[in-house]
């Protein structure tokens, strides 16, 4: 049969960002794949370098919107490793409980557009209608429905009360049965589902270390690499959790790792709010920082996000380098893809979750 | 003179033509809105349908450069022409019969299939990767739920043409005359394996979830209408919204055309359809697409088997 290309992206319904693909395909078999990375370079890495590192907070938050409190979480980490400033615990628990909210949000964002892939609209419409529970729950908080701006470097910008940690709590209460005892159980047994992503999209246990996957790709092929357990930060050590793992590495495995992992984090938050303790939020206005370099990484919604960040003294940082997960992620497609059909192509795509403005920065 | 005269306007007003086009975009209003409650949304106006359609009247045509214009161009209007005739021969329970020599069964059942082909034509014609691929779908599924409603279809025929003393009746009218004398087939046990057959029919050629395939917005970005702007466009989601209501007026009169007579008829008429409409918007809310190769399997496997079953029945009861 001849082969002919097809053209996915760079803007395609079913890709929330601009990404190209080009997949040339025999009838509706995918039989090559060439992934064209840079399609809309940003820029924003070389500005750092042009903004003081107060500014860069607001600007590392900007990367990305599902991720975008993983980002400024990672850069303060990072210049307070070359500062040695110790973080007040109360801050901690707090950069957790932001973290947390912004990876429920997240993960039910993806596994909804997963539902809308499928063509299952109900179903994308439910649980963006249960995500809605997260997005108030942020705009009360924080004030923000997407870039929260939680983080200053040595601690958080904002308080939790009393009453707050009660509607949070509240908030939770409404979610966390939807999403365990509905949203779960369809995604988990609702045929229009399964018939449509198990074994799709399949990668093994040695792909992972091949490729050096990260977060719900790599945990999804029974990976159970969690950077809050393999390399614990603030808080979490004293958190009770797991790695959500699932062995089979196809689309289906993924997107209850998405699940699993919510729900996890749901759990997570209820941990900070009961043991959230009292004391200061940071450690005062603009702390000075003095020469050195650091490395930090954090565990965001997609996988395990570095921040290289070298500083000279000055108020203006000489580098600042990010590794995001997509960019580790996004190799492996050629192996998702291989001998695929065309209506898979948007669900293995949107199974790794590539974030595309964190990739092309 | 006057037959040529209520031929055209059997074909252009009633119940072809205006008829079925605001019956049809009335239908597709209500769907929409029934979708939306069934998802918790408040949904679009009625007559949103038609709002659409006055926008894409008033804009602008492209052509691709790599398009057969001709093809690509003639495909809506075919497909709505033969949607316009194909009303004309579907009766209108109590009010309307049509003229036996605009058509038979047969020639309604051919018709049916000319807006899929005029589909595949737009598809090939559009010079798109994606209307190919939705041309291809668009054949795949169609040769697998072409069998299932020929079945059908010759169930009924078979049947009717027993219970009438012929070897078969092929004529919708006669059908619909006798069971309205007689009682609909609904009612009848041995035509459910039929009925049922052209339940599965509806969705896969209205392109409806899980039938979706050749369209499939998430996946070929909307296949053979890629390319499509302006009046072309509007006259295939015309041509779209013409289909259901011939698809589910042959419903209603191969199988429970009872009701009353004059204009009560063609209110009930419509009703019957809304009601055929309002299963399908449950259906639509209710499941995600199939992958083709799926499909095509689906309607191999189950509608076959029961519209073989149906015409055994036929043949047996004849």
């Amino acid at each position: 049969m001849q082969s002919y290309e097809i053209p996915v992206g760079p803007l395609h319904v079913s890709l929330e960002e601009p990404m190209y693909f080009r997949i040339s395909v025999e009838g509706e078999t995918v039989t090559g794949l060439e992934v064209t990375a840079g399609h809309v370079h940003r820029g924003i890495e070389y500005l750092t370098t042009k903004r003081n590192i107060y500014q860069n907070l607001a600007l590392t938050e900007r990367v990305c919107s599902l991720c975008s409190n993983s980002h400024p979480q990672t850069y303060c980490m990072a210049l307070e490793d070359i500062a040695q400033i110790a973080v007040p615990e109360r801050a901690l628990y707090l950069r957790a409980i932001a973290d947390e909210i912004k990876r429920v949000a997240s993960h039910m964002f993806n596994v909804a557009i997963l539902a809308h892939i499928v063509g299952f609209e109900s179903l994308f419409m439910h649980v963006m209608e249960a995500r809605e529970i997260m997005q108030d729950t942020k705009e009360t908080v924080f004030g923000n429905r997407m870039d929260i701006a939680a983080n200053v470097i040595g601690g958080v910008k904002y308080d939790i009360s009393r009453e707050t940690s009660a509607y949070i709590l509240h908030q939770l209460d409404r979610l966390e049965p939807i999403l365990r005892e509905q949203i779960r159980p369809i995604y988990a047994t609702n045929r229009s589902i399964t018939a449509r992503t198990k074994g799709i999209g399949v990668i093994g246990l040695d792909h992972c270390i091949d490729y050096g996957l990260m977060g719900p790709v790599a945990r999804g092929a029974g990976h159970g690499y969690d950077v809050r357990l393999a390399a614990p930060y603030g808080i979490y050590p004293q958190l009770d959790f797991e790695a959500v793992s699932y062995p089979d590495g196809d689309v289906w495995s993924r997107a209850m790792v998405r699940l699993d992992e919510a729900l996890v984090a749901i759990s997570l938050i209820r941990q900070c709010l009961a043991k959230l303790p009292e004391g200061p939020l940071s450690v005062g206005p603009l702390p000075h920082i003095p020469a050195g370099e650091a490395v930090a990484k954090t565990e965001a919604p997609r996988g395990e996000l570095i921040y290289y960040l070298k500083t000279n003294g000055t108020d203006t940082p000489e580098r600042l380098k990010w590794r995001v997960p997509s960019y580790m992620n996004w190799d492996v497609l050629q192996v998702m893809m291989d001998r695929a059909r065309i209506s898979d192509i948007p669900m293995i795509v949107n199974s790794i979750d590539p974030c595309i403005s964190c990739t092309e920065r | 003179m006057t037959d040529t005269f209520s031929l055209l306007f059997a074909v252009l007003i009633f119940p072809g033509g205006l008829f079925v086009i605001a019956l049809g975009l009335a239908l597709k209003g209500v769907e929409r809105r029934a979708i939306a409650r069934l998802q918790r949304r408040i949904g679009p106006p009625l007559a949103q349908p038609v709002f659409d359609m006055i926008k894409l009247m008033q804009k602008r045509t492209l052509i691709p450069d790599t398009a057969n214009a001709l093809v690509f161009l003639a495909a809506p209007l075919l497909a709505v022409a033969s949607m316009a005739v194909a009303a004309a021969l579907i009766p209108v329970p109590g009010l309307y019969a049509p003229d036996p020599r605009l058509g038979d069964l047969i020639v309604l059942f051919y018709l049916i299939t000319v807006p899929a082909v005029a589909l595949m034509l737009a598809g090939s014609s559009s010079g798109s990767p994606f209307g190919a691929i939705g041309f291809s779908r668009e054949m795949a599924i169609m040769l697998a739920y072409e069998g299932p409603i020929l079945l059908a279809i010759t169930a009924v025929a078979l049947h009717a043409g027993a219970e009438m003393g012929q070897p078969i009746a092929l004529s919708l009218s006669e059908i619909v005359a006798w069971q309205r004398a007689h009682g609909a087939f609904l009612l009848d046990p041995w035509m459910w394996p039929a009925f049922v057959t052209y339940l599965t029919f509806i969705p896969a050629n209205l392109g409806i979830v899980p039938f979706d395939i050749p369209e499939a917005e998430s996946e070929i970005l909307e296949g053979p209408l890629v390319e499509y702007s302006g009046p072309p466009l509007g006259l295939m989601k015309l041509a779209s919204a013409m289909k259901a209501v011939v698809v589910l007026g042959l419903g209603v009169a191969l199988f429970f055309p009872a009701g009353p007579e004059g204009l009560a008829g063609l209110v009930l008429f419509a009703l019957k359809c809304l009601g055929l409409v309002l299963a399908v918007a449950v259906l639509k809310a209710a499941v995600g697409r199939m992958r083709i190769d799926q499909a095509v399997v689906f309607y191999l496997k189950w509608p076959e088997a029961l519209g073989l079953c149906g015409l055994a029945l036929a043949i047996w009861h004849a």
